[in-house]
């Protein structure tokens, strides 16, 4: 016997321990350096699995019926198997649905159904109060041996120095209670995660397997010389309980192991505890990969004492199994090491705590979420701020379980040995096996299916296992299990439909998973799921393959700010967590120009929302809460009138989008001409995507205003055909002006008073102009009208639109280049026409003048130029020659040439001296020249066959070269006068003289003189003369053709800059 | 070669599980289900305290295996690994 006082006083201490290590453990976690993202935190946390009933039950089961409890630790090794791919799975899809419980998990595959999570939370918590139970009786109950060993059943204490009295389950129940509160409630988290209590319970797992391992080893070989003895000893004493040791026995047939060997399997999965600390409290999915080993392997170490307890305690006790349960605890008490016990005591009041503390916490979390949630949404308060009441309901919900689990206690947990309610729990947590493992792998599974399961099963279990507990403790009258229900032999609950011969166990998982798997397949298949099941589906059953996520479809009609949002969040889990959470998400959010989020990262933002929602209150209650929030300000999800058809819109381009963009390209490259191609691609567009007005209009830059150049669908008076200036007053000209894209999805909501006017009138829903850019310069707008729906115009689809202008831009831009080019044609043409004429002017034919030879040539440097000259050999024999040059290479200097030469030809016909001729001409043209701003040089030669006399005048022309033969020299004719044009009455020279033969007369313009070379040197009058003087000798042809070649030599280019004549006259040799 | 050989091994869990099954049950059992002594521990006994740990070091180098693995595979995939729309 311990003293009650030393006790109590351990028992503190340890509290005291394990308070620090989970403050410590959540101090950490807020520095940002987790003490539980460890593989070995995590394996032993999971070992919560290992409960009081294996600490003091697996030795009292192995005593009484065998070693048939070993098959409880088989099954959690067997499954560790596939906890890389089952548990992973799990664990992936809970972070990213941000799952919060197993109702939660449930409830959330099923298309966030709040009936499928009331249902197992219901079930759950059916299901686990007794398992509390037996903690609490466990704890009670060694409390009890430890101070009155001898007592028979527990008792009221007392404790002496106050004089107080106390029941110590009620007592281990409250101050379970507590540290459930503190460390599993202390604030509603986003992600239902808490450090504390997993550093604690590890901690726990710790303290449990070595008290336990103490209690073996002493037991094994401080009271008995090993295991071998104690075999030996106990076949020797109790050869007829040699039944212990074996299976298929009375007791332990192969079906009962079969049976406890699922049964684990299912419970290590999905008891709500185990999923809390396996699933939710997990840190990092690869830590699954080391508690495959490491958790089994605590299971080995923690069950390898067990049997040698077991029997040990048979034979010290001389066979008596009443006390069976506890043979760990009074062993070492009988045996004289009380402080043994109290280590042992510690050990099982860990068990016992770390199972009652994840579990009440678990289960609150389920109770808030799936049961209260719903009526507190349904209720409406009106309370800013319902985190408050939400946390201290979640508090009241752990006391609540707990104290449940006291009260099932108190009724009937005297009778039932500790093994027989761990199991009835275990045979509940199966029953969500089928909905769990199902909506993992089959697609078609749903939300009917899974709900008509798990009630059947439920009903099933409650009557194959609880109705024949609840009679075995004398709660309800045994006959319901003796001669069954309404007295029908086949309504036994033990032997259900007559199924009899097989254990309670083996047979309440038959019936049980007959009816659950049964109605979940069976409904599943023959039933179809609703959209938001089959999303839900997709999310979990391709967690790891996600299919490539498409852009968002839907958009929110009079959607909520992002402050809305948050003040929302804020509503349920308080304005700090609410703050923290929307500032992560907004971390890597687009936000449009205004600063909040643009049209379509509402939706995404609505579902993070609901996201964080979910992560405290659970999936559904999270969709009801958002989808009243947005009802209640009359905002409403709506579809996206899907533009693009059913072919899923991805970030690259669609078929149809591709096939629109296309047979523009093909419109604007078909060669129509301008409005052909606009009415072709206004036409694609409307017929592609069903719109009731399409326009174009472009700036007509003499007026500034946008005028509509095509248009498409409705006809309106009053709309399309308006044009629109250049003002921010509209939509189209702020386009225009901002060379931005519009768009005005809703126009229920539009800014500018004139537009809202012309489209409330039209009816129209939604619109988006894009501005019809060349080289980034706007010069229309191309817009889009819909009355039949708003939101459509998506990202994608803007995307489009741009690119449409683009190509709009693009006709119209070759259209324009088109007409230059045509026009540089037809002027080309006329120069053509206008050179040939001029060409025509000149003389083709040498007159036929005794005495004399000639040659002229005219190379114009461009079409048309202003050079000319002529011979003239008139009906007396004389001969005059000309040759003139007007400035300018352009049409004006031909037709002034053209005109000169029609002047010279009228006039030389008389009979007026060169002189006489030039001073006509000046007078003539003056007027004319001077308007046009030019001038003309001339040289005028008269020559008389008769005589050889020349005469010769010049109007600021280049001196004509004579070469004369006889003195063998060159001299230049340089008659004194003006240029035309310059001044009316100005007294020209003549000069005459007689030509000898063999003399040479070279008239030029100074197109020869002044071609230059590369270093911008002349070719000069010198050069002429040299090659006058050296090639005088050679026919006038040859000459001129001679000279022409030395001056592009000399230039380096065959083509001239300026116009070039050459004429030459010949006397000739006798 | 590497792609051959890396997928049975990846789903050698189901195979291992299902042996574990059939090794834990009847009528496998019954082999061992004897009432015979070896070293004083009953044969079932010690069939089940040897062939437990086995099955848990079978695991281990399973875990290890995944280890080697599925390191190879983040650092593959790492190129992917924050995927557009992640858990929003």
């Amino acid at each position: 016997m311990i003293s009650i006082s030393t006790v109590i006083l351990t028992s503190l201490i340890y509290f005291g321990i394990l308070f620090g290590v989970a403050y410590y453990a959540d101090r950490q976690r807020k520095r940002g350096r987790s003490l539980i993202d460890n593989p070995s935190v995590y394996s032993l946390s999971l070992a919560v699995y290992c409960t009081s009933w294996t600490f003091y039950g697996s030795v009292g089961r192995a005593a009484t019926s065998g070693i048939d409890f070993l098959a409880i630790y088989l099954g959690p090794t067997l499954i560790a198997f596939s906890w890389w791919f089952l548990l992973r799975k799990i664990v992936r899809i809970s972070k990213e649905q941000n799952i919060a419980s197993i109702a939660d998990f449930i409830s959330s595959r099923y298309g966030k159904s709040p009936l499928l999570g009331a249902i197992v939370t219901i079930f759950a918590v059916l299901g686990i109060m007794p398992y509390i139970a037996l903690q609490l009786k466990a704890v009670a109950r060694t409390f009890d041996l430890l101070v009155y060993p001898l007592a028979t059943s527990s008792t009221m204490h007392i404790l002496p120095k106050f004089d107080l009295r106390f029941d110590s389950a009620l007592v281990v129940a409250l101050i379970l209670g507590l540290f459930g509160i503190i460390f599993g409630a202390r604030h509603l988290d986003t992600s239902e995660r808490h450090e504390g209590l997993v550093a604690a319970i590890a901690l726990e797992s710790v303290v449990k397997i070595i008290a336990f391992v103490a209690a073996g080893l002493f037991v094994t070989f401080g009271l008995f010389d090993g295991f071998g003895d104690i075999f030996n000893d106990f076949m020797t004493r109790f050869p007829e309980r040699s039944h212990l040791l074996m299976l298929d026995t009375s007791s332990n047939s192969y079906a009962h192991w079969l049976t406890m060997t699922i049964v684990s399997m299912m419970a290590i999965m999905f008891l709500p505890r185990q999923f809390h600390i396996m699933v939710i409290e997990n840190s990092r999915e690869e830590h699954i990969r080391s508690a495959m080993w490491r958790f089994p392997a605590y299971m080995v170490i923690i069950n390898l004492f067990v049997i040698p307890i077991a029997l040990a305690g048979l034979l010290l006790s001389n066979g008596d199994t009443y006390n069976a349960d506890f043979f760990v605890i009074t062993l070492p008490l009988q045996y004289g090491h009380p402080w043994l016990a109290l280590l042992v005591f510690i050990g099982g009041f860990s068990a016992a705590a770390s199972m009652v503390m994840v579990s009440s916490v678990a289960l609150s979390t389920m109770i808030l979420n799936h049961l209260l949630m719903p009526v507190i949404l349904k209720i409406h308060t009106g309370a800013k701020n319902l985190s408050v009441l939400l946390i201290n309901l979640k508090r009241l919900g752990i006391i609540a379980v707990i104290l449940l689990g006291y009260l099932y206690y108190r009724l009937l947990g005297e009778s039932a040995a500790l093994v027989n309610i761990g199991l009835i729990s275990f045979l509940a947590a199966t029953q969500f096996a089928p909905a769990v493992i199902g909506g993992l792998y089959w697609r078609q599974a749903n939300r009917r299916g899974a709900t008509t399961g798990l009630i059947f099963g439920f009903i099933v279990w409650f009557y194959t296992l609880l109705v024949p507990s609840f009679a075995q403790s004398g709660w309800i009258d045994t006959s319901i299990v003796e001669q069954g229900l309404f007295g029908l032999a086949l309504l036994k609950p033990t032997a259900l439909f007559g199924l009899s011969g097989f254990d309670l166990w083996t047979h309440a998982l038959f019936w049980t998973m007959f009816f659950n798997l049964g109605s979940y397949l069976t409904i599943s298949l023959l039933t179809s799921p609703c959209d938001e099941e089959l999303e839900q589906a997709r999310k979990f059953v391709d967690v790891f393959n996600p299919t490539p996520t498409t852009t968002e479809k839907t958009r929110i009609t009079k959607a909520p700010t992002v402050i809305e949002f948050v003040d929302l969040m804020a509503k349920f889990i308080g304005a700090k967590q609410a703050h923290t959470a929307i500032s992560d998400y907004l971390g890597d959010s687009e936000i449009d120009e205004k600063g909040g989020l643009s049209e379509y990262e509402l939706p995404k933002l609505r579902r993070f929302t609901e996201l964080t929602l979910a992560g405290s209150v659970g999936a559904a209650p999270a969709r009801i809460i958002v989808d009243n929030y947005l009802s209640a300000r009359g905002s409403h999800m709506e579809d996206v009138f899907d533009l693009f058809g059913s072919i899923s819109i991805s970030r690259t381009a669609s078929r149809e989008q591709l096939s629109v963009l296309y047979d523009a390209a093909r419109a604007v490259a078909s060669g129509n001409n301008l409005q052909a191609i606009l009415d072709e691609i206004l036409k694609i567009f409307t017929d592609q995507f069903k719109f009731d007005l399409c326009v174009i209009r472009i700036l007509d830059e003499d007026r500034q205003t946008l005028t509509v150049r095509s248009q498409r669908g409705m006809t309106s008076e009053h709309f399309g055909e308006s044009e629109r200036g250049l003002t921010a007053e509209t939509f189209i000209g702020e386009t225009f002006l901002t060379n931005n894209v519009t768009v005005v999805n809703d126009s229920d909501f539009i800014s500018k008073p004139k537009t809202a006017k012309i489209i409330r009138r039209e009816r129209i829903l939604s619109f988006a102009h894009a501005p019809i850019t060349i080289e980034g310069q706007p010069i229309g707008v191309i817009s889009a009208f819909s009355r039949t729906a708003k939101g459509i115009f998506t990202n994608e689809f803007i995307e489009l639109f741009t690119s449409l202008a683009g190509q709009v831009g693009v006709a119209w831009r070759n259209a324009q280049q088109t007409d230059r080019l045509i026009a540089a044609r037809e002027q080309q043409r006329e120069l053509e026409i206008a050179k040939n004429i001029q060409l025509g002017l000149l003389p083709t034919k040498m007159p036929d003048v005794s005495g004399i030879q000639l040659a002229g040539v005219c190379i114009p440097a461009k079409e048309v130029g202003g050079d000319y000259y002529d011979y003239l050999l008139h009906e007396d024999g004389r001969l005059d020659l000309v040759i003139a040059d007007v400035s300018g290479h352009n049409v004006g200097a031909a037709l002034i040439m053209a005109e000169t030469r029609t002047l010279i030809r009228c006039r030389s016909g008389k009979l007026f001296t060169p002189q006489e001729i030039i001073c006509d001409l000046n007078q003539f043209f003056y007027d004319d020249l001077t308007q046009a701003e030019l001038f003309i040089t001339l040289f005028y030669m008269r020559y008389y066959p008769d005589t050889r006399q020349v005469l010769c005048a010049s109007a600021g022309h280049s001196p004509t070269l004579h070469w004369q033969a006889k003195a063998k020299q060159c001299i230049r004719l340089n008659p004194e006068g003006l240029i035309i044009g310059v001044k009316k009455d100005f007294p020209y020279e003549q000069e005459s003289f007689t030509l000898q033969e063999g003399d040479v007369l070279l008239l030029y313009t100074d197109g020869v003189i002044e071609a230059a070379n590369n270093q911008d040197e002349l070719f000069g009058e010198e050069r002429l003369t040299d090659l006058l003087s050296e090639y005088s000798h050679l026919p006038p042809r040859q000459l001129i053709d001679y000279i022409i070649d030395q001056v592009r030599l000399f230039s380096g280019h065959h083509s001239f800059q300026d116009d070039v004549s050459l004429v030459v006259m010949q006397a000739e040799q006798p | 070669m590497r792609m051959g050989r890396k997928l049975p091994l990846k789903d050698a869990w189901l195979i291992m599980f299902i042996l574990g099954v059939v090794m834990l049950n009847y009528p496998f059992l019954h082999i061992f289900n004897k009432d015979v002594l070896i070293f004083g521990i009953p044969l079932i006994i010690l069939y089940f305290f040897i062939g437990w740990p086995f099955s848990i070091f079978v695991v281990y180098l399973f875990s290890i295996y995944l280890g080697r693995h599925s390191d190879q595979e983040t650092t593959k995939e790492k190129p992917h690994a924050n995927p557009p729309e992640g858990s929003t």
